[in-house]
């Protein structure tokens, strides 16, 4: 399936293609539209661009809808959704020590690449070490 | 420093949970309040995307508007007062860590945490947010030796 964002992504959707691609759809392939764009290509999903469905919802980032959306109930994603949305949604109440520090890594590598579909390829490492380490870390 | 953002909205009173949601999102990205309810943040990325997903928020909201924009003053010299004013917000907090650091065992910890959330909204690297960095590494040190 084709899934379509704004351009220049940061901690949220780099976040969001990891889970699409780790446990949606293995074959999804992504378009990337102007920022503030509306204009949605055909059998394209869209997501965390405003009024979509998966977006934003209330205080929570596009990553968490995603995971409600498609029923994903493992607890180790809920947790990097919770971080997200710290990261991602001005929280004022911080709970997760990680999350600017994720947000500050995304952002930087999102600038080291050439474009999104680098930034998305190298997303994916850094979500899976963060997947890798939070496991390490969950009780048995 | 001329391309600021605008965010200007409007929420009905009740229930006035939402309009202290909102206002407390504004004030801990340290927007400053111009006019009724029109604020104003120095440009950058960071604040810009933030600022873009409260004004659709706010949107959602029965009888919410928002709007947000990215201005360039025509007027040179607007900014030098407002700069001024974002430094001055800063500062204030600034002062009050340096003041609680300089009482007798500070809870550094409490302390740096404070730092971290006035830095966030330090946009022009205040000289005194400098130095409560200075003085947290200085006590830091010397409660380790």
């Amino acid at each position: 399936m084709k899934w379509v964002t704004w351009e220049f992504i940061g901690v949220d959707r780099m976040g969001c293609a990891w889970l699409i691609l780790r446990f949606i759809d293995k074959q999804a392939e992504f378009i990337f539209i102007p920022a503030g764009s509306t204009s949605i290509p055909e059998n394209c999903e869209p997501f965390d661009i405003p009024g979509v469905r998966l977006s934003h919802r209330g205080e929570h980032s596009t990553f968490h809808t995603i995971l409600n959306e498609y029923h994903l109930d493992d607890p180790l994603l809920h947790r990097i959704a919770n971080i997200i949305d710290e990261a991602d949604v001005a929280q004022n109440v911080i709970l997760e020590r990680i999350a600017e520090g994720l947000d500050f890594i995304c952002r930087g590598m999102r600038l080291i690449s050439a474009n999104d579909q680098i930034a998305v390829e190298r997303g994916q490492l850094i979500y899976e070490a963060l997947y890798a380490q939070l496991k390490s870390e969950a009780p048995q | 420093m001329d391309t600021w953002l605008l965010f200007i909205y409007k929420v009905p009173n009740e229930p006035s949970a939402r309009r202290v949601y909102v206002w407390r999102k504004l004030k801990g990205m340290g927007a400053i309040l111009l006019h009724d309810s029109a604020w104003i943040l120095p440009l950058n990325p960071r604040a810009r995307e933030k600022l873009q997903w409260l004004a659709s928020e706010i949107k959602e909201m029965d009888g919410g508007e928002a709007m947000l924009w990215e201005s360039k003053q025509i007027f040179t010299g607007q900014d030098i007062d407002l700069v001024q004013q974002f430094v001055n917000q800063v500062d204030t907090l600034y002062k009050d860590i340096l003041n609680q650091l300089q009482r007798k065992n500070p809870d550094l910890a409490a302390l740096s945490r404070q730092y971290q959330l006035a830095s966030a909204q330090d946009y022009f690297q205040s000289e005194l947010g400098k130095k409560v960095y200075e003085t947290l590494l200085e006590l830091r040190r010397k409660g380790e030796s």
